[in-house]
């Protein structure tokens, strides 16, 4: 049971400190800045998105049925 | 000894704000840390836990709250708006609270809190009744959801609250982007003039419209609801959200002038013309008792802002940054209450245990306060965090600002006639009307503000691409001098920061400081700093 006990405490003061080192110095913002982002980025800019301009500008919208 | 002992000191309580040096902090350019700032034992654990790991464990929590897990990933790999904004907000609270201590660093970080939920809750309600999310198939919430403009008030259709979302389309995309990640937007500022559209009116609108020109929004709801706030810029890019989104529209007016009764009687009937385009589109009738309902819980939260004011303007123990006190503020009244339990009425309560807290304890929150600022006019979205730097390094404590004044009212909820009314005048004091384009005389109650706050100094922002704006410069420069207030200016391009740059503000104010209030930076180390790539 002490055992137990002593390993939980171990292991919580350890999650802790593990915690706190990425909290302190900021690994979060630099796997963010350094990682996370660059790669994003590169997907968005390479998606292919319609071209909105050869949409045809109407009067007319369409009607909408409502179930509610 | 005397240096263990400071060292021990400095450990316990932090550093005083003279030592600090917090650009020593920074890799410059890109605005990370070596490390975070150590605040002393108490405020840097609770800043680890009850903020960064609260907060970070919490963004999970409310995507599954409001939403579901698929469609916050699609959302996240859908739109470039969502994916380089939503993950490094821990980022902005950073920037925000750079400096704080005690009740200030708590009441501070629990608005920015609110804000972050709140946003979940919107990009949730968006993505779960996305077209674009789900294969083209406009599903149940589809139909629950209503768009409306970023600058239309959600509390009209408080009514309806039962049965649809009325949920803002830029607000989310455009509005909190910039102020969490400063890059993203000039994609869509971009976009826009790709197509040929001028390059000098409201960078707001431009960026709006580029959100459809690179086809980056939502498809969240069969209707659209709009209104011309701020000007015509907006009247611009409703035309074009019209091309693009294609759906039946309503535009409620928004008039540039309103001290006028007549004005008030036109905007309670387009109000009700509102309403019944409402009702025959969907079918549904407004529900009168919700409507109260909502408006009394909004009325509450308009209750206890008073006594914000009250503490901030007569005391030195208000817990609450400028920018904190600013976005809050513009984001909660705009979008409006969700119910009385909503995150705005949670925060509330938790702000007043911290204020009377502080306020009993005759705390000083902000202690190295020289002068007390009134922020005016529209600040700079990627700077918003200015006044956290101006404060670290001159002292300037911004009190309060104009955005956060322009709702200062409740709503009467006794007859419909009053409710139409006092809801009308609320449309109208809307963002960037009430007090910006909306006429000398509401732009000039600078100085009675000023006055209530006991603030000795002004902070006045530049839009320089508002051409509203940029009408009454002149005059504020002469009413300064006439009245002999010290005000600098701080000019920029709402969303766009390659027009004036963060460092060119802070320079600005630096040299205000010290050649015309003749003072010495309480942190020099914040005079020069490069934080170009910041987000």
């Amino acid at each position: 049971m002490k055992a137990k006990l002593l390993k939980a405490l171990i292991l919580a003061f350890g999650a802790n400190a593990l915690l706190f080192v990425v909290f302190f110095f900021d690994l979060d913002g630099k796997f963010l800045f350094y990682i996370y982002e660059p790669f994003m980025k590169k997907h968005y800019d390479e998606m292919p998105r319609r071209d909105m301009t050869k949409m045809p500008y109407e009067i007319n919208k369409p009607n909408v049925e409502f179930d509610v | 000894m005397k240096d263990l002992k400071k060292l021990v000191r400095d450990f316990w309580y932090g550093k005083p704000a003279e030592e600090m040096r917090m650009a020593d902090l920074y890799i410059q350019p890109t605005g990370l840390y070596k490390h975070r700032e150590w605040r002393g034992v108490k405020d840097t654990f609770y800043y680890m836990y009850m903020i960064w790991g609260y907060n970070y464990l919490h963004m999970v929590m409310d995507v599954m709250k409001y939403g579901s897990l698929i469609d916050f990933v699609k959302g996240l790999w859908r739109y470039r708006w969502m994916g380089q904004t939503y993950i490094p907000v821990l980022h902005w609270f950073d920037r925000g609270l750079e400096g704080l201590r005690g009740p200030a660093l708590r009441g501070s970080a629990w608005h920015y809190r609110a804000m972050v939920c709140s946003t979940i809750r919107q990009f949730q309600t968006m993505f779960q009744a996305d077209t674009k999310l789900h294969g083209g198939k406009k599903n149940d919430h589809y139909y629950h959801t209503l768009a409306i403009k970023e600058t239309f008030w959600g509390g009209i259709f408080y009514g309806w609250s039962d049965k649809f979302i009325a949920q803002p389309l830029e607000m989310i995309p455009y509005f909190v982007t910039c102020h969490v990640n400063s890059h993203v937007v000039l994609n869509y500022i971009d976009a826009a003039q790709s197509i040929g559209l001028p390059g000098d009116p409201c960078p707001m609108c431009q960026a709006e419209e580029g959100l459809f020109v690179l086809d980056d929004v939502p498809d969240y709801s069969p209707l659209f609801f709009t209104v011309n706030e701020a000007c015509d810029g907006s009247v611009g890019s409703t035309i074009l959200q019209d091309w693009f989104f294609d759906k039946p529209l309503f535009a409620l007016p928004m008039t540039m002038q309103f001290d006028n009764e007549e004005v008030m009687k036109n905007t309670m009937n387009e109000i009700e013309q509102c309403w019944a385009f409402m009702e025959e589109q969907t079918g549904v009738p407004m529900n009168m008792d919700l409507l109260k309902q909502r408006i009394n819980e909004q009325n509450a939260l308009q209750e206890f802002e008073w006594e914000k004011w009250d503490v901030a303007a007569n005391t030195n123990s208000y817990p609450i940054c400028g920018v904190a006190q600013a976005l809050y503020r513009i984001y909660q009244s705009q979008y409006g209450t969700w119910g009385a339990n909503d995150i705005w009425h949670q925060t509330d309560k938790k702000i007043r245990k911290i204020m009377e807290n502080a306020v009993v304890n005759k705390i000083n929150t902000f202690p190295k306060t020289r002068h007390r600022v009134i922020a005016w006019s529209c600040a700079p979205l990627y700077y918003s965090n200015w006044c956290s730097w101006a404060y670290n390094a001159w002292g300037l404590n911004v009190i309060i600002n104009m955005d956060s004044l322009m709702f200062d009212m409740t709503l009467r909820t006794d007859t419909k006639e009053n409710i139409l009314y006092d809801m009308a005048k609320y449309h109208l004091w809307a963002p960037m009307r009430r007090m910006a384009v909306g006429g000398l005389h509401h732009i000039f109650e600078l100085w009675a503000y000023m006055e209530r706050f006991n603030c000795d100094m002004v902070a006045m922002y530049d839009q320089l691409q508002c051409k509203g704006m940029q009408g009454v410069h002149g005059l504020f420069e002469d009413e300064f001098r006439e009245r002999n207030i010290n005000a600098f200016w701080v000019p920029h391009a709402l969303p766009d920061s390659r027009t004036v740059s963060r460092a060119e503000i802070r320079k600005l104010i630096s040299d205000y400081m010290s050649t015309v209030m003749g003072e010495e930076p309480i942190d020099p180390s914040l005079l020069d700093f490069d934080d170009s790539q910041t987000w």
